[in-house]
């Protein structure tokens, strides 16, 4: 088996610095060039501390080696805020993250020289993934959005959290402790992750920082729907854990019946919470996720006239 | 590698003889199961053997036996009684129901044959039918389902409410006659093009070998008494698959059967391109994609 080879690189939108990160089997070999992977991370820690986490004593915890191994070019990107990217006076929103994935785009056209990838979001980042495949749908070729919310009607997590709405919106950031990161891993079911991964997490958090921005916290509790599922054109993969108090099974039934790329998924894994990637049963998940980027190419004559369709009806402003 | 293996079986349901249809990669150790076992389940108009293990001249890559072998899997169908090779009990109309019992039958040849009778089963069309009710009688028998071309409750449904026209002659007689023309119609009703015009010319020559008629029961069931299973009583994980374009149901319809399932280890996938006969069109590459992936789930670490 081939060393996993890793490299940094920095975008830039505008005067802001954003981290980014990529991983591959081996060094990239520009005349074998595998599909990118792109991994757009939550709200509360940044992309290496979630994909790529080292747990002490355990070797299979990296989202970015796994699928490194499973044939993937993977990147990710620390949104402005977070991790080793810049911080501005902002409060870094869905919006400006989407504005992150297009900086970070140049930097993986510029290496890779592709320009259509698939994309992995989660949580917040499934919204900005979301978003961003809304925004430029000529760069997305399949979007997994794991532990997504539409709406917000019913979620458990975003009552609670909308508690806090005053104070999400008196602050551009809020403070994260080790305790916070415990509480995401055992506020839907505890047991469904293994109790040395939150301090791993913090572990590599906290050395980075200590507080992370209040955007889409807020925008989660006060600015929901921010995608209209018409806008999206490519296959879409809808990934839930089954203990998941994000949204309800009935608001992303609702989103995922609007999706109008008839090349789409609905999966819900047993046994899992919020952040399912970092869960007991990840390769579960893994496995769905990969599953779901290696579908065979169509061959029936329709595609071109089913694309233009979903294009059409797009550009005639979805809905309507 | 090892060469494709094969074998007939005979199951017995009372005095009704059932054939039994196995391939694999290498031939098997009596009553050691040392690959997942996938049971195929056929729908109300072909026998398994046909729809399962299609040889198409000129084309290869049509069996879909062969290709979950290729796969790993020990790979089983039957043909339900009045369908293919097995038994027709004079003025029996193989309802769904009796489908059951037909696969009840099966899975005692599978565990004499293995040693196990749980198995991975797809059940398209109207075997998604009998699939789903086997999985409700016999839970112990189910790993995980595939239901494809499902109909639930069957409102709205366009091949149905055409179907349902000719009712009353389907409750005249238990035997529907088949022809090329027929065969034909099933890969046109809901989209040319999605299907290779030499299937459906295979699949006709191959039931015409085999019958001139094949029974009325499942089109009645589908007409007159839908819902026949209701999704809190199927237990297992389940993998839910429409097709684009397939009029047997709407997507509100089988949605709604999803959605109700009681096990959170479950799957909807809508695929594109793709009409009634999925396992037989242009793109059931991609339709045996979802199946295998579907079946090949890691088991569970939690708690």
């Amino acid at each position: 088996m081939s060393e996993i080879w890793s490299a940094e690189y920095t975008a830039e939108k505008g005067d802001v610095p954003l981290y980014m990160f990529r991983k591959h089997e081996g060094p990239p070999d520009a005349a074998n060039p595998r599909p990118v992977l792109f991994l757009v991370h939550g709200s509360s820690f940044s992309g290496p501390s979630g994909f790529d986490l080292t747990v002490p004593g355990r070797d299979d915890y990296s989202l970015m080696d796994a699928f490194a191994r499973l044939g993937y070019d993977v990147w990710t990107l620390d949104h402005e805020g977070y991790g080793r990217s810049g911080r501005t006076d902002g409060n870094a929103p869905i919006s400006e993250g989407v504005n992150d994935l297009i900086a970070g785009m140049d930097v993986v056209e510029k290496e890779t020289g592709q320009t259509s990838h698939f994309f992995y979001g989660q949580s917040s980042g499934a919204l900005r993934a979301a978003c961003f495949a809304a925004a430029r749908p000529e760069t997305v070729r399949r979007v997994v959005l794991d532990a997504f919310v539409w709406t917000g009607e019913g979620a458990p997590t975003l009552i609670e959290r909308a508690k806090k709405l005053d104070q999400w919106r008196a602050s551009n950031m809020r403070p994260v402790d080790r305790a916070f990161y415990h509480s995401i891993f055992n506020r839907d079911l505890p047991g469904t992750s293994e109790a040395a991964v939150p301090d791993a997490l913090a572990d590599a958090e906290l050395q980075l920082c200590s507080e992370v921005p209040t955007g889409t916290y807020l925008d989660m509790c006060a600015h929901l729907p921010v995608v209209d599922p018409l806008d999206i054109t490519c296959p879409v993969l809808i990934l839930r854990g089954e203990h998941d108090g994000i949204a309800t099974e009935e608001d992303l039934i609702a989103f995922f019946q609007l999706l109008p790329n008839q090349d789409k998924q609905f999966s819900i894994i047993a046994g899992q919470a919020h952040v399912a990637p970092l869960g007991l049963n990840r390769r579960r998940f893994w496995h769905v996720m990969d599953g779901f980027f290696k579908m065979p190419a169509r061959r029936d004559p329709y595609e071109d006239e089913d694309r233009q369709k979903i294009e059409e009806r797009r550009r005639a402003g979805g809905r309507s | 590698m090892s060469e494709m293996w094969s074998s007939e079986y005979r199951a017995h349901k009372g005095d009704v003889g059932l054939h039994v249809w196995r391939k694999r990669i290498g031939a098997p150790n009596a009553g050691q199961a040392d690959k997942p076992l996938l049971f195929l389940v056929h729908g109300s108009s072909f026998s398994g053997r046909s729809g399962f293990d299609l040889q198409v001249p000129g084309k290869p890559g049509y069996s879909m036996m062969e290709a979950f072998a290729e796969w790993g899997f020990d790979v089983w169908l039957m043909d339900h009684e009045g369908y293919g090779r097995s038994d027709w009990g004079e003025g029996a109309f193989a309802y769904v129901k009796e489908g059951v019992d037909d696969l009840k039958a099966a899975m005692e040849v599978i565990e004499t044959a293995t040693g196990h009778a749980k198995v991975s089963m797809y059940g398209g069309s109207s075997g998604a039918l009998r699939a789903a009710c086997f999985a409700a009688a016999c839970p112990e028998n189910v790993d995980r389902l595939a239901l494809a071309a499902m109909v639930y409750t069957g409102q709205g449904s366009p091949t149905l409410a055409k179907r349902a026209e000719k009712l009353d002659e389907w409750r005249s007689s238990n035997k529907r006659a088949v022809d090329h023309a027929f065969f034909a119609s099933i890969f046109n009703r809901d989209k040319p093009g999605t299907a290779e015009d030499e299937v459906a010319v295979a699949l006709a020559d191959s039931e015409a070998a085999l019958c001139t008629h094949v029974p009325t029961g499942t089109y009645i069931n589908m007409c007159a008494h839908l819902p026949l299973v209701e999704p809190e009583d199927v237990k297992c994980p389940t993998l839910l698959v429409r097709s684009e374009h397939d009029g047997i149901a709407t997507d509100a319809d089988v949605m709604e059967f999803w959605a109700r399932l009681p096990n959170k280890d479950k799957q909807f996938t809508q695929m594109d391109g793709q009409s009634h006969a999925a396992a037989l069109g242009l793109n059931r590459w991609r339709f045996w994609h979802v199946l295998k992936t579907f079946f090949a789930m890691p088991p569970r670490c939690d708690v």
